[in-house]
């Protein structure tokens, strides 16, 4: 399709999130929207996450900027959210920790002068959800990632480039899914 | 890949430009390789990009500059032309003329021999002589093409056309037998022969000259364009009756597959009436975003559009109608879907009636507060909506909130990561 196409919100793990650190961009325009691709060759631009707020905290300096953190069953995201996102910032501000939250947000990420590349999300929304849409979720990634995991081999460029550039180990992502899965059996 | 740039180097090169090969190689290997575009694809982008670039039209690139044919091109028959870019000289009837607007082309339509029909076109700068409907021509040295996927041929400066005394039986490629009644639903494919009954939904304003009537017929399973040639000679339908469509031909138009009549073609009215049914669809995702102009709304009242600043774009400034209405944009990871809710099903999720709604406005002094509490209550949230699909849209006919965990799908998913 050409011209311009909403950016799909992928699904990804905390660890799988915090362990990418591929970025580029489709073309050389500026306005080009900028990917982190995964270790199991998820294309992220935009990412849908629900999970358990379990800090927030303002850390900015002249005006308000909050920092949340975000666990799932294998880890945590981190969300920035200032002046620029007002919304999602006012909700940071009001909720109660800990609380279940679904954000759509973009991906972004920071290279360190050590050049480790940190991945936090800069939130378009952020809601309050309950429980069951936060396990909703963990299935649902849980199957996103087994399924790119399982195109990984043969699947198509952005699989061969996240081969290429991680080497992934499968069994690591698969016990990551695993351990996933089995936090949902637990509750049951 | 190194040939197609070589050849488009060296077709730039006769028009006088020369292109670094490493230019071509670089866009068309981002093409393939990045973009995953097939290599015809690719080649056609990468010469329109650099026809653009150096300002050359596109007729001049695909009509004059493709390499001459060596020596008398081979007399074939209409089937055997399959492949694109091979010169060959064709007998046949014209079997059609089609309206062409284009500057660059002098005259498009088919021609037919007793193989079948191929659709050609005669560039103005070949400098040929016009040919007429119903008379037969030898056509040499022309060239076949690729576009959209069929093959046809180009008249060029190349070509010449000698008209024949003769007269060639065509093979329109007429049904072989009485085409097969089948459903609008099953109409998914191109190029097929098919009869069809079904009610006339909707008949469009048609200014083209060669069409006689163009709109929309629909049977229990959804709705299909049709379109009507002039050609085909056939009675007019009318709006809301329903008809057999007998050997209508399937083609695919803009990524939709559309019906024709043409001569082969037949209607009769029938008796029936038909419920057009709407090709449900059902999607299951997260309600990610929740697009301006949801909420609480005003409508035009004679027109029913919905007001920008209380301002309709057919009727001014209006005393509106309040509705309720929600854009939503689902995502289920892999593609996005819109999802449009009228005031009930606004009403249903969103757990508020109209009537509150304007009081909720009211005591705000803020339309805005109304869709703040439904962006809260929807966004985040996995659903499932069922209906039509209507242009990008579903219009929602009904909308589940997914709460239950699949347990079949969490067991399936358990037993796949224990495999070692």
């Amino acid at each position: 399709m050409a011209g311009y196409f909403r950016e799909i919100a992928r699904r990804i793990f905390a660890q799988e999130f915090r362990e990418s650190n591929l970025t580029f961009k489709d073309g050389d325009d500026q306005y080009a929207p900028q990917y982190l691709l995964t270790p199991t060759g998820a294309k992220v631009n935009r990412m849908f996450i629900v999970g358990t707020l379990t800090e927030k905290e303002d850390v900015g300096t002249d005006s308000e900027y909050w920092r949340g953190r975000v666990s799932d069953p294998t880890g945590s995201f981190l969300v920035y959210a200032g002046q620029y996102q007002p919304e999602a910032a006012q909700v940071l501000v009001e909720c109660e920790t800990p609380a279940f939250v679904a954000i759509v947000g973009k991906q972004s990420t920071y290279t360190t002068n050590e050049g480790d590349v940190l991945t936090s999300i800069r939130p378009e929304s952020i809601q309050i959800v309950d429980g069951d849409t936060r396990d909703m979720w963990v299935l649902d990634t849980a199957k996103q990632t087994l399924d790119r995991l399982n195109l990984l081999k043969d699947g198509g460029p952005d699989a061969a480039k996240s081969v290429e550039h991680y080497n992934p180990d499968i069994e690591h992502y698969r016990a990551m899914v695993k351990q996933a899965l089995e936090s949902l059996k637990e509750y049951q | 890949m190194k040939e197609t740039a070589t050849s488009i180097k060296g077709k730039f090169l006769e028009l006088g430009v020369e292109i670094p090969i490493e230019d071509i190689e670089e866009r068309l290997d981002k093409l393939i390789t990045k973009f995953r575009v097939p290599l015809d694809e690719a080649r056609r982008s990468v010469v329109n990009y650099f026809l653009k670039e150096h300002n050359i039209a596109k007729s001049d690139y695909f009509a004059g500059q493709v390499e001459p044919p060596q020596g008398e091109s081979p007399q074939v028959s209409t089937a055997d032309i399959s492949e694109a870019d091979r010169w060959v000289s064709l007998r046949g009837k014209i079997v059609q003329l089609w309206d062409n607007d284009h500057e660059s082309i002098s005259q498009v339509g088919l021609i037919g021999d007793e193989s079948g029909t191929i659709k050609f076109t005669k560039w103005q700068n070949a400098e040929l002589s016009d040919v007429e409907e119903g008379k037969c021509y030898l056509f040499s040295n022309v060239i076949s093409k690729e576009w959209n996927g069929r093959i046809n041929i180009d008249l060029n400066k190349n070509s010449s056309i000698e008209e024949l005394d003769e007269d060639i039986d065509i093979d329109v490629q007429g049904p072989s037998t009485e085409s097969p009644q089948v459903n609008t639903a099953d109409i998914s494919e191109a190029d097929r022969w098919v009869s069809l009954r079904g009610k006339i939904v909707q008949l469009w304003d048609n200014d083209h000259e060669s069409i006689a009537q163009v709109g929309l017929i629909g049977d229990e399973t959804g709705t299909i364009k049709f379109t009507n040639w002039q050609s085909a000679e056939l009675p007019d339908v009318e709006d809301g009756k329903c008809y057999l469509f007998s050997n209508v031909i399937s083609s695919e138009w803009n990524d939709k597959i559309q019906i024709n009549l043409n001569k082969n073609s037949s209607i009769e009215e029938i008796d029936d009436d038909i419920e057009v049914g709407n090709s449900a669809v059902t999607f299951t995702g997260a309600l990610v975003d929740i697009q301006s102009g949801s909420g609480l709304i005003k409508r035009c009242p004679e027109c029913n559009r919905s007001l920008t600043k209380g301002a309709c774009t057919e009727h001014g400034k209006v005393e509106g109608l309040y509705d309720l209405r929600i854009k939503a944009i689902m995502d289920d990871g892999i593609v996005t879907q819109e999802a449009l809710l009228n005031c009930e099903f606004t009403e249903k999720v969103g757990e508020i009636t109209l009537d509150d709604a304007i009081a909720m406005a009211a005591d705000a002094l803020d339309q805005a507060v109304v869709l703040d509490m439904i962006k809260n209550k929807l966004v985040g949230k996995y659903y499932t909506v069922t209906g039509p699909r209507l242009d990008r849209y579903i219009l929602v006919d009904s909308i589940e909130s997914e709460l239950k965990l699949d347990d079949a799908l969490l067991d399936d998913l358990l037993a796949e990561v224990e495999v070692v």
